[in-house]
């Protein structure tokens, strides 16, 4: 018991400080590590109908049905293309495992808690993706804003309360 | 007629329930063994879990069982509509958990195939007691005994209260005949009977409950009681059970003699306490008698000693009982059939591998070998699809068994209609509704079912009630009625009697609606009979089903007619069910329709269809007209076909009314797993679900009755 805990303590301090980060439009975007799951190629992505145009639609992750969003549209930024480079970040978050499809994967970076500056909230509080970014990190020659995963499906809890509440009525 | 049912499934069923709910509740008390008292969801955990094994193992007959949980479930009826506050929460712990070993030692005995023969009066008594001075606690407030003291509580016999001036003393010696069985709880029964009248009660051997060689030194001695009362002779000698006695000795004794105790009466040896805990009671391999009841009181039915015996040989047959059914898992089936989607595919892109493509290559060998491998995970499919899928059938047996025993020990004449019985669910769906289920039905029969079958035909019913068990599967969901003829609910009795207990607002009955007052009967606590029998009558019953009902994500539907019957209909989602769908293709998605509910397909032209100045769209066919709708156009899918000439018309019937649907292409029927749309995408209108093809590409599930429901809303 005590050794699991040991283990899973220095899983986690491995994991402290790690982000993974990719790089959609010209921005550099950063994830915790320990909210990733795995990355997988692009795969054929069923569409489901009548849902924001963010949620791309359906995959099958090995026999698990994932839902995928495209990380740009639900910053409202323009889309682009995917081509060979793009792929999915399967992230867990709260035991709700989605897929995010990100133009590019840039790299594992450690950054460090001195290192991320609250994003400057003047003149920005309309700006939507601002709500998702948490902070600001600069590592070498740029800047990559760092994503709180809950937030960003974080949104959908509000959904769901009003399908519940759809339902209960 | 026990002949016909299918014990078997019925005591792997049980034994499996039972283990399960025995964990759960030890679970309980062990977490909070330590906390100074059991919060309210643990009081009624514990009463429903007792409630639970109470009436299944009253079915199958094991009545050691059922008195023992019924006796827990007294107590926490008492802490549930009382709440005294001064439980000594330690000594409840050790009872419950006394009862826990009990019946669990039962259990195993069953499981190994022999007869569950434990002695459950001595629990019994000792259930009473802490009963008894837990309402003696409120009364006295405070004067609440030690732990220590408790366990010697007997010894207050000894006690010689003072004599008061026309009280009796008498000495009383009870011989049995040699041949009788448990004479050590005959014994205890006497004194039993006799505690209503006595005023102070000594008797030797004192151990007769917990001691079981205490019957033989009765057999040899006798059994001593004196009893200090006001009552005549006569008025105990006609207390005392003499059923099996040779003879009683009855002398009036002086309060002096009296005063020496049984000691210095008769016998030389001076009573003794053993306690033997329960534990090492219940191990006791072959205890020394065959019956394993106590006498058979007067309420006792003929019936039930024959089906006693039934019970018994039922057990002997079963020896190695838990190795036939082992259960497992769900989520390690869902892992596992997780793992064989993923082999499909994989085994997909071996087979199809563009490298194979590479002209002049000689593949006749691989194509054997690959035909090979597809029928093997073809196989598999199949078998952790049918491992998932159990038929009705032995749930719905449950239910024959338990209307056959209720109405014969209720008395009343009841035929029971099953329909529907080979419906397959889900195990898991299965396991959660087995419970729910025995209450309806219990229900139904104590309840439901006029107490006078006079009533009956004064209503112009037939003498004999009906209940009737309906399973279906209809639009994705699974639908399981328990319907009666009986006398339905009163929707009056129903307000008054949740005013009365509290359960809802103070309003006036015309501001609730008929079903909203049909549901006040799913409140915890709440009960339309006043007395408690055996079968239900607590307001457990309901609160259990609903309960049970909604962790599978089901609801239950209340139906009633006063007069004409009551109709309980439990909707269970489909969520990991199997159904036969037609997997169709519109634009670049999938979609798989259930069959049943798929009418006909149809091609036609243009002239087939009516536009209404709103802008929706009619199909008339042969005659008819019904609401058309253009998948491609609906979801708004790219790639679909908008010409009705070009795709195929796929009319869906649901509940009696056809919607026409215009889709591309036919692709193929097949078996299909639903599986639920991820949470975090909100609900799409008309689908129920998605599944996966055996290429790996998921296919969304159309759901009938929710494309109807929308397209009026338009």
């Amino acid at each position: 018991m005590a050794e699991e805990l040991k283990e899973e303590l220095m899983e986690e301090d491995a994991q402290k400080g790690k982000f993974m980060t990719f790089q959609t439009g010209k921005e550099y975007f950063g994830i915790s590590i320990s909210f990733v799951n795995e990355i997988i190629a692009m795969q054929p992505i069923t569409a489901i109908p009548e849902v924001d145009d963010y949620i791309k639609g359906l995959i099958n992750l090995r026999g698990k049905i994932i839902p995928v969003i495209d990380v740009r549209l639900r910053f409202k930024m323009e889309p682009v293309e995917y081509n060979d480079r793009t792929c999915i970040i399967v992230i867990d978050v709260k035991n709700t495992v989605i897929g995010l499809i990100v133009e590019k994967i840039a790299e594992v970076d450690d950054i460090m808690d001195d290192d991320i500056v609250p994003p400057p909230a003047i003149g920005h509080k309309d700006n939507e993706s601002n709500k998702y970014v948490y902070g600001l990190a600069r590592t070498g020659d740029t800047v990559k804003l760092l994503i709180d995963p809950e937030k960003l499906i974080g949104q959908k809890d509000i959904h769901m309360l009003e399908e519940i509440s759809d339902k209960e009525q | 007629m026990a002949d016909e049912f299918n014990t078997d499934s019925m005591l792997s069923m049980f034994l499996y329930e039972s283990g399960t709910l025995l964990e759960k509740l030890e679970g309980i008390i062990l977490e909070k063994q330590d906390a100074d008292c059991f919060d309210d969801a643990d009081i009624n955990e514990i009463f429903r879990i007792m409630h639970t094994i109470k009436g299944s193992s009253g079915v199958m007959m094991y009545d050691n069982i059922m008195k023992t949980s019924h006796k827990l479930e007294d107590v926490f009826y008492y802490l549930r509509e009382s709440h005294p506050d001064d439980v000594p929460h330690l000594e409840l712990v050790e009872k419950v958990l006394a009862v826990s070993d009990f019946i669990t030692g039962e259990i195993e005995k069953i499981k190994n195939g022999d007869t569950p023969d434990g002695d459950e009066s001595g629990i019994i008594q000792d259930l009473d007691e802490f009963l008894g001075e837990l309402k003696g606690d409120i009364k006295k407030q405070g004067r609440r005994l030690p732990k220590e003291k408790k366990e010697e509580e007997p010894v207050q016999f000894y006690i010689s209260p003072v004599a008061e001036e026309d009280s009796h003393f008498y000495r009383i010696v009870i011989h049995y005949r040699n041949d009788t069985q448990m004479s050590n709880i005959r014994a205890y029964s006497a004194t039993y009977a006799l505690k209503e009248v006595a005023e102070d009660l000594l008797y030797t051997p004192e151990d007769i409950l917990s001691n079981e060689d205490s019957a033989d030194t009765i057999l040899q001695e006798g059994f001593y009681m004196l009893l200090q009362t006001k009552s005549s002779k006569d008025e105990v000698m006609d207390l005392i059970d003499n059923a099996e006695a040779e003879h009683i000795d009855f002398d009036e004794i002086t309060a002096e003699e009296y005063g020496k105790g049984v000691a210095g009466l008769g016998r030389g040896e001076a009573p003794i306490i053993i306690k033997l805990d329960d534990e090492k009671e219940e191990k006791k391999p072959e205890a020394p008698k065959k019956e394993d009841s106590p006498p058979p009181k007067p309420g006792d039915y003929v019936v039930k000693s024959k089906e006693t015996g039934k019970g018994k040989t039922l057990a002997k047959n079963h020896v190695k009982q838990q190795q036939a059914v082992i259960s497992v898992n769900v989520e390690k089936m869902d892992s596992l059939m997780d793992l064989i989607g993923e082999l499909v595919i994989a085994e997909a892109v071996v087979l199809q591998n563009p490298d194979l493509k590479v002209p002049g290559l000689d593949l006749v060998n691989f194509q054997k070998a690959a035909g090979q491998l597809s029928k093997i995970t073809t196989d598999l499919q199949d078998v952790i699809m049918s491992m998932r899928m159990m038929p009705l059938t032995s749930t719905f047996q449950k239910m024959k068994r338990i209307v056959f025993d209720v109405s014969r020990k209720l008395g009343k004449d009841i035929e029971l209609d099953v329909i529907g019985e080979n419906t397959e669910v889900d195990k898991n769906i299965i396991e959660n509704i087995s419970d729910p289920l025995m209450h309806l039905v219990r229900n139904s029969v104590d309840h439901g079912i006029e107490d006078d079958p006079a009533a009956r035909v004064a209503k112009g019913k037939p003498e004999k009630g009906t209940i009737t068990l309906e399973a279906k599967n209809e639009g994705g969901k699974v639908y399981i009625t328990v319907r009666d003829d009986g006398k339905g609910l009163n929707k009056e009795a129903l307000y008054n009697k949740a005013l009365e207990h509290g359960l809802i607002e103070n309003k006036p009955m015309s501001e609730f609606q008929e079903k909203e007052i049909f549901r006040f009967i799913t409140l915890p606590g709440f009960s339309t009979k006043e007395e408690v029998t055996e079968y239900s009558g607590r307001g457990v019953g309901m609160d259990v089903v609903v309960k049970n009902i909604q962790s599978i994500g089901g609801r239950l539907d209340i139906e009633s007619v006063e007069g004409q019957g009551s109709e309980m209909t439990l909707i269970i989602p489909l969520t990991l069910a199997i159904i036969n769908g037609i997997v169709v293709q519109a634009g670049d998605t999938f979609f798989v329709i259930e069959t049943a509910s798929v009418k006909e397909f149809v091609r036609v032209g243009e002239d087939a269809l009516i536009q209404e100045p709103s802008g929706a769209e009619i199909m008339v066919l042969r005659g008819e007209c019904h609401p058309f709708i253009r998948l491609g156009e609906r979801y708004d899918l790219p790639n679909a076909c908008s010409k009705v000439d070009e795709g195929i018309v796929v009319v869906l019937e649901h509940e009696g009314s056809l919607i026409c649907v215009l889709i591309d292409r036919l692709l193929q029927e097949q078996e299909i797993v639903v599986k639920p749309i991820p949470s975090y995408v909100k609900k799409v209108k008309g689908l129920s679900g998605c599944t996966q093809l055996g290429d790996g590409s998921i296919a969304l599930i159309l759901d009938t009755a929710g494309l109807m429901l929308d397209e009026e809303r338009r």
